[in-house]
């Protein structure tokens, strides 16, 4: 009894300070819901349609992985790899390109002048999809998979490059400063200061842009460069949805086994380049 | 109607009545999947209230003893009995039960840095909650009192809003303390609770856990690796040295030779915090 | 005989045969995917020159923007910004759940976890045009399939992402909510949430910026936005209108990178 009253009374002088509440963050938050609201509500989804999704999902992936047609393999297999080949095209030349951007584009390296430029380009790159860059350079190459993997050289600067110039500018300042003490020109800074440091990281790097290249070329496929798009855009528009089906597992296995296996390497690099680092330092 | 049958029940578990537990270790033996044996063939008895110290060196295996009492870390061999549970063996719903009624706070602190001080000490309602009012974040009324409380019982509520993050490292172990209270605990576990924290807060910490043995009558098992600390908070002492049982007695009796029996060589300046 | 003092010098590591090796391996994948016989790619610079008179006097034309095209670029690209935004948020809604099943410390049941990640990589192998292509033969040309696709590229990365943030951030806060008798829901609940918070506002921001781009182009295989509008120009090489557009499009992905920049700031 006692007990009770005296944690009442405790209860009650209990000074609980007030929850600090931060109006502007709520506003933010309110005014976020009210777009998605908006949003929903002006693009007129059907809601009925929306209902019916699961059961036509459910229908297609029937259709198309149910019974698919493996005579249809060999060809998948090799679109696939023109595909792969535009990518690693892609990747090799892009990769080349921005290490040659990207280097003077670096803090420390280029002179103001030379680095908000690029750093524009790299900016304007960015916001173009590759698809739209292949659009405007067919004119000039025609519809063939060289076209495919120039888009992806050229929409690839925009990101590798701005990841070379991050990269570089993560470098340790130490080295580069030590081998400019010792006498050496920009030449030698780059060759003996920052290329040791930067290198694995910028070869993991390439590899991932190789990763991402095999996605994006799949997509180039379907304006008309050759490859594994190519060949999905027409069999959907036929809808022949078996084959559309080997499609996409050829597509599916193709990607994991390659990310798979370039992702182990970068892992190799990686972790090659902090055993050294520790070799350096011991 | 219902409210008002589990009004009661609610604040009849509130205040600090709940009964202390005994504790009983019986030949227990504790070996990880990568063959180490931390633990070998420890028995003990705690009595309920007693506040008792767990003395030993890194690697000692203490950790490893305080973690089977929850069962944290499970026995390979042996039986452990808190209460009414034989730990040995329990999984699921009533392992959580019993870790429900067994508080711990640890070196690390182990609070959530980004949540705030009261999240972090509702986590002591967890077994008392149900996991679909957690997943809602309606805490009931008479949980964010018990909450309340146990933060204002270590002088913290005024931080109660504030990130875990923010907080100094005393008084994230205090905030430590009251998530372990705030489950109205039976038995109380410290695992070097002190070890992360400067002398003068150290002895703040401490001379919280004693008042919680002496004012709520919790059994209370502290692991520490400083002498004097054992000596100065604790009634009874345990030292273990390589997962064995070495000794066995009230602390204030302990003498610099047994610490050396226990740590396993001499005393070195290290081993006592006011040096 | 006079035997000078031996240096004992630690062998030199031999790195060449590694460089070698990687430096072969790339070249031979290189020759490999130019090769036209074996189905790589032509390297036509013939080509390129003979079509440059008429070609480059097209790509000239992006330097002339007709801007007459504006007035009807205004309701695609809010229909582009519009599943933009549906598809970040829906994405973002299921990837909570999803990132948590996917990560070691806030899911240590091993097989649900195997299959979230498994199902994941899936989805991500994927490329997002493709999901649009399918779809939109599934369900008809519309928003709809657009946004559909938005939600599983933007799974893909979120979840990916959050979870490995996750995996290797300190969660040693875990142990307390196990002491404390809490099921692995409320753990995640109440601490790992909070935790992961960052991580995942960060991510999510992210994937709106992306979703932008990826749903400028999703029109192109009828799918809704902008990319409609990129396809009937394209057809008509109408390279000045497609200068506009990009233009509009630089300037909107301009805008959101900024406004997301500045809310990952202020999230911290």
């Amino acid at each position: 009894m006692t007990a009770t009253t005296t944690t009442r009374a405790a209860t009650g002088a209990l000074q609980i300070p007030v929850r600090p509440r931060s109006w502007p963050v709520r506003l933010a938050w309110a005014a976020v819901a009210v777009a998605i609201v908006a949003a929903f509500w002006d693009l007129g989804i059907e809601w009925s349609k929306l209902a019916s999704l699961p059961s036509d999902l459910a229908h297609y992936t029937r259709l198309m992985f149910s019974d698919p047609d493996w005579s249809k393999l060999p060809e998948a297999l090799y679109q696939t790899w023109r595909s792969v080949a535009m990518a690693w095209t892609g990747a090799l030349l892009g990769v080349v390109l921005s290490t040659l951007l990207g280097i003077p584009a670096a803090q420390g390296v280029g002179p103001l002048w030379v680095r908000l430029p690029l750093r524009w380009v790299f900016a304007v790159i960015r916001a173009v999809p590759e698809v739209v860059i292949a659009i405007i350079i067919l004119t000039v190459t025609g519809l063939t998979p060289f076209t495919g993997a120039l888009a992806l050289a050229i929409g690839g600067i925009g990101t590798h490059a701005k990841w070379t110039y991050e990269t570089i500018e993560s470098v340790p300042q130490g080295t580069s400063e030590a081998v400019r003490a010792s006498g050496g020109n920009v030449l030698e800074v780059a060759r003996w200061g920052l290329w040791p440091a930067a290198s694995p990281e910028l070869m993991s790097l390439g590899l991932y842009r190789f990763e991402i290249n095999v996605r994006t070329s799949a997509i180039l496929g379907l304006i008309g460069v050759g490859g594994i798009g190519d060949m999905l855009t027409g069999y959907t528009q036929y809808r022949e949805w078996d084959t559309v089906g080997v499609l996409i597992i050829v597509v599916i296995v193709v990607t994991m086994s390659i990310d798979a296996v370039s992702g182990r390497i970068r892992r190799r690099i990686m972790e090659g380049a902090k055993a050294r680092d520790l070799d350096r330092s011991a | 109607m219902r409210q008002h049958t589990t009004q009661p029940e609610a604040e009849g578990a509130t205040p600090s009545a709940s009964v202390p537990w005994p504790i009983a270790l019986d030949q227990v033996t504790v070996r990880y999947p990568n063959g180490v044996v931390a633990l070998k063939d420890v028995s003990l008895r705690v009595e309920p209230g007693e506040m008792i110290s767990v003395v030993g060196l890194s690697g000692s295996g203490k950790s490893t003893m305080i973690r089977t009492i929850n069962g944290l870390v499970p026995a390979t061999s042996g039986t452990v009995t808190v209460g009414p549970h034989t730990v040995t063996g329990l999984s699921g719903r009533q392992l959580r039960q019993l870790r429900g009624h067994v508080g711990m706070i640890f070196q690390h602190f182990n609070l959530a840095d980004r949540a705030s001080v009261y999240q972090n000490v509702l986590v002591g309602r967890f077994s008392h909650t149900p996991t679909w009012r957690t997943l809602l974040g309606s805490a009931r009324p008479a949980d964010r009192d018990i909450a309340m409380r146990a933060l204002d019982s270590v002088g913290m509520l005024e931080k109660v809003w504030q990130r875990g993050g923010a907080l100094s490292g005393g008084q994230k172990q205090r905030v430590a303390i009251a998530r372990a209270l705030s489950q109205e605990p039976a038995v109380m576990l410290a695992d070097e609770p002190v070890a992360s924290l400067d002398p003068p807060t150290a002895h703040s910490v401490m001379a919280d856990l004693q008042r919680i043995n002496q004012e709520r009558g919790l059994t209370v098992l502290v692991n520490l690796h400083l002498m004097d600390l054992a000596r100065q908070y604790t009634t009874r002492m345990i030292g273990l040295r390589e997962g064995r049982l070495v000794y066995d007695g009230p602390a204030a009796d302990a003498t610099d030779a047994d610490f050396e029996e226990i740590y396993g060589r001499p005393i070195q300046v290290k081993d006592r915090l006011d040096r | 005989m006079t035997t000078a003092p031996q240096l004992d010098i630690p062998p030199r590591p031999r790195t060449w045969p590694r460089r070698a090796l990687i430096a072969g391996a790339v070249l031979v994948v290189t020759v490999l995917t130019t090769t036209p016989a074996l189905g790589g790619v032509e390297i036509d610079l013939d080509s390129i020159a003979r079509n440059w008179g008429n070609g480059a006097s097209r790509i000239a034309m992006l330097f002339q923007p007709d801007w007459s095209i504006l007035p009807r670029t205004w309701e695609p690209m809010l229909e582009t910004l519009e599943m933009a935004l549906i598809g970040t948020a829906v994405s973002a809604a299921l990837a909570i759940p999803l990132s948590l099943w996917a990560a070691r410390p806030t899911n240590p049941g091993n097989p649900l976890r195997m299959a979230v990640r498994f199902v994941l990589n899936v989805v991500r192998a994927v490329p997002d045009l493709v999901y649009a292509t399918i779809l939109v033969a599934m369900v008809g040309v519309g928003a709809l399939p657009g946004i559909i696709t938005l939600v599983l590229f933007d799974l893909g990365i979120v979840v990916k992402l959050v979870s490995e943030a996750i995996d290797s951030s300190d969660s040693s806060y875990m142990e307390a909510g196990r002491a404390a008798g809490g099921t692995q829901t409320q753990i995640n609940r109440v601490t790992a949430l909070p935790q992961a918070w960052p991580a995942f506002a960060s991510q999510v921001l992210y994937s709106l910026e992306l979703n932008v781009r990826v749903s400028a182009i999703l029109g192109l295989v009828g799918a809704g936005g902008i990319g409609r509008l990129i396809d009937e120009v394209r057809g008509f090489y109408r390279y000045d209108a497609l200068s506009t557009i990009i233009l509009l499009l630089l300037v909107v992905v301009i805008l959101i990178e900024v406004a997301s920049n500045y809310l990952r700031k202020r999230l911290r």
